[in-house]
């Protein structure tokens, strides 16, 4: 069993993972201010109990910064209102726009804090195992985790095809355009790569029964006491329950 | 004609990890240089350090005297090519014939200039029949010397090759072997990271040996691979080649490749 | 007792077959080194010596069949292999899963698909580890080990799933020669072990040292089978471009210079 540093990190991945979809859907749902500033600040919390409050906010903030420019930029110059807060050039700042815009804002923060958390505190490995022991067939279960520990080597693979193509000259390091016209000797290679390493894992993989039908028998124990239970249903009949009230108009 | 100097060359990887320690090195134009050591010794992150793809931590890089510090790596590569190990972290163009286009197309040759290293290069490598072939329908060893071929076109007075005889049958080091003669003669510098002993005893003049990113060994075959060097080459995980082996057992003094030992076997009657 | 009988195969897609009528036993506890160039059809033989070809990348056996222990293995379901044949090929990275935390997961990943109790689970990763002396390697993360030790916890992995036959594609082509060295022990005592194998190579040395019998390929045909000491030192290897071991080479360049090998080797 992995080293688990905090009793958040010990909890049922799918707990977990019930916070994070509870959190980002119900950011969503929700919309306007208080919702989502709430599970902000329950995620924050959360996070700080977890031991990993600075992190989470130093990621959520480089993840969402991009989006947010560009969501802030186009909501607030061309979103029409009829309250105009300054110009530039042709564009009007509208209040709404402005308005619009925030509103966007904490939803998006309050979803990269819920899905952070949840990739921060829990083992891919450990909540695909714990879907397995729930009947989620080993196959699926498996290309999720691959999926997501793929990330690395598919970072590591980019990084030394673009070192190829720059030793031949290829300038990364030029204008925007010239990156841009860099990306095909990249990219082409990423993905035909990662098509041939997927083709001999699933090799190698048949060689391990991987395809054999039936039960699996873990190495472990998961944990999962009967209050995560609770906690999981009353989280998914808020999240329902919200949704109902927002579909009916009622928040 | 390029003269690497390395100065007190040190390097730490983001993560912490040191590479490369306080590594002195001059290679001089012209010169065949091979490169051994286990994995991690600091070979890849040594020959990164000849382009400009990766910047000294400590120390400087020269080429013929001048620092290179500010120079662009896109710039450096006019002087330094660089083949990589494995073919398929490269290889993007739908034929042969583009892909080995490409690094002298960056460099802003003109379209005659291109065509006619190309059709070298491909010949050099003996790949001419396949210039309109989609690389991916060559066989491994084929895309490894499309690759290598993809260098040899943009003409640089430096080649380095990263492992190329891994995945190769005997005809293909043959192939190798021919191509890094043939730049030899050219008067280009060859340095080749390689874990095949038998290759870099027959094919180079100059052997550097690595081993906790620092130089452990540097000279030529004969004396790399000479019995004093045994306990160097052990603390880097290498075994000398198994013509130096039976070599030393018979008293011949150090015989580095096969022919060494036949002829001091001859000699001794 | 692995069997190929008369076997001819073709990749899906193309008309001409890469291997032609090919005859391959494999007896229990025999281990047989495969040579030949690049393209001569030492992968593809491994291929479908496992069942992988055409069982899970397609094309067709145009002639012949695969059996092992008797029994013909067409139309078996591929997960009925593992517990008969084990295949390993060159890069341990794309062999690993890439989904387990520790080389003990890791190995325990096969008996796990078997559907196995967690005590024999547990028994079987321990003595595969043991059989390949990696016992101390049991809780590292596997991305992080060094080539050879990522391969030979592929081939402990193998072992876990108890198969009677190893096929090993180039087990060393990607290693240093530290690694080369900890595979190339690993396979002596696996062979002690009783397993039977079938090693494709490039380094003859390594099958001089480890082959009971040797085939050479051409073209996809069986050009010479024998023992491993009688193929490895027939010149006409190299015609099929293929290294001769550095113990021939060396005592036919003696031979031309007029010396004994038995006598100055000696």
């Amino acid at each position: 069993m992995p080293v688990t540093p905090s009793p958040y990190h010990r909890l049922n991945p799918l707990t977990k993972a019930v916070i994070a979809t509870v959190g980002s859907i119900g950011a969503f749902v929700l919309g306007g201010y208080v919702g989502p500033i709430a599970i902000m600040v329950i995620m924050l919390l959360l996070a700080w109990r977890a031991g990993v409050l600075a992190r989470l906010a130093r990621v959520s903030l480089l993840l969402t910064l991009p989006i947010a420019i560009s969501v802030v930029l186009v909501s607030v110059f061309t979103r029409a209102g009829t309250t105009v807060l300054f110009q530039i050039g042709p564009f009007d700042a509208t209040a709404e726009g402005v308005d619009f815009a925030l509103q966007t804002l904490v939803r998006l923060f309050a979803i990269s804090l819920s899905i952070g958390l949840f990739i921060m505190t829990t083992e891919p490995r450990a909540f695909v195992f714990d879907l397995e022991r729930r009947g989620v067939p080993p196959r699926a279960a498996f290309i999720a985790v691959a999926t997501i520990e793929a990330v690395p080597t598919l970072v590591e693979r980019a990084t030394m095809i673009s070192e190829s193509q720059r030793a031949r000259g290829l300038d990364t390091e030029g204008s925007f355009l010239t990156r841009v016209r860099g990306l095909l000797p990249i990219v082409g290679p990423v993905i035909i790569g990662s098509l041939t390493d997927v083709e001999e894992r699933s090799l190698a993989l048949e060689s391990r029964a991987f395809s054999r039908p039936g039960r699996r028998h873990l190495l472990w124990a998961m944990p999962d006491e009967g209050w995560e239970r609770v906690l999981r249903w009353v989280l998914f009949v808020l999240l329902v329950g919200a949704a109902v009230a927002r579909l009916t108009g009622r928040i | 004609m390029t003269r690497l100097d390395l100065e007190g060359v040190g390097f730490v990887y983001p993560d912490g990890t040191r590479a490369l320690d306080g590594v002195d090195l001059t290679i001089g134009a012209g010169e065949s240089v091979a490169i051994v050591g286990q994995n991690g010794s600091g070979k890849s992150t040594l020959v990164r350090h000849f382009n400009g793809l990766l910047r000294p931590t400590d120390g400087r890089i020269l080429h013929d005297g001048e620092d290179v510090a500010d120079v662009r790596t896109a710039a450096l590569a006019a002087r330094v090519g660089i083949v990589f190990q494995n073919p398929d972290r490269q290889i993007f163009a739908g034929k042969v014939r583009t892909e080995v286009a490409f690094g002298p197309k960056t460099l802003g040759r003109s379209a005659t200039d291109i065509e006619a290293a190309t059709r070298d290069a491909l010949a050099a490598v003996g790949l001419s029949d396949a210039a309109d072939a989609n690389p991916y329908d060559l066989g491994y060893s084929r895309r490894k010397l499309l690759t290598i071929a993809s260098v040899l076109a943009m003409g640089t007075p430096v080649v380095v090759l990263d492992e190329p005889t891994t995945g190769q049958d005997a005809r293909g080091v043959a192939r190798v072997q021919q191509v890094l003669a043939g730049l030899v003669a050219d008067g280009r510098t060859v340095i080749a990271i390689s874990h095949d002993m038998r290759f870099v005893a027959g094919s180079f003049s100059r052997i550097v040996v690595m081993g906790g990113g620092r130089i452990l060994l540097d000279g030529p075959p004969a004396e790399v691979f000479a019995e004093p060097a045994w306990p160097v080459l052990a603390s880097s995980y290498l075994e000398p080649p198994y013509a130096a082996r039976v070599g030393a057992r018979l008293a011949l003094g150090s015989t580095p490749t096969e022919t060494a030992l036949v002829e001091a076997l001859a000699a001794r009657g | 007792m692995l069997v190929l009988s008369g076997v001819s195969y073709r990749y899906a897609g193309y008309a001409r077959p890469v291997l032609h009528d090919i005859d391959l036993r494999l007896a229990d506890g025999e281990i047989v080194g495969v040579v030949g160039a690049n393209e001569s059809g030492k992968s593809t033989l491994c291929l479908v010596a496992s069942g992988l070809a055409p069982g899970s990348i397609g094309g067709a056996l145009t002639g012949g069949g695969l059996s092992i222990d008797g029994e013909a293995m067409a139309d078996k379901p591929l997960h009925e292999f593992s517990t008969r044949v084990g295949i390993g090929f060159q890069n341990p990275a794309t062999q690993l899963s890439g989904v387990t935390g520790s080389v003990f997961e890791e190995v325990a990943l096969g008996p796990m698909n078997l559907g196995l109790t967690q005590p024999e689970t547990v028994e079987r990763t321990k003595a595969a580890l043991a059989t390949l002396g990696i016992d101390e390697l049991w809780d590292r993360e596997p991305r992080r080990l060094s080539g050879g030790q990522g391969q030979l916890v592929v081939i402990a992995s193998l072992l876990a799933m108890r198969p009677p036959h190893l096929v090993l594609d180039e087990p060393t082509a990607q290693l240093d020669p530290e690694g080369t060295r900890l595979v190339g022990e690993a396979l002596r005592k696996l062979a002690a072990s009783g397993t039977a194998m079938l090693i494709a190579e490039h380094k003859t040395d390594l099958l001089d040292d480890l082959c009971h019998r040797v085939i050479a390929l051409d073209d996809g045909r069986i050009a010479f089978d024998g023992p491993a000491g009688t193929v490895l030192e027939d010149e006409r290897l190299v015609a099929l471009g293929v290294d001769l071991p550095s113990r021939v080479r060396v005592a036919s360049a003696l031979v031309s210079r007029g010396l004994d090998p038995a006598a100055v080797l000696a």
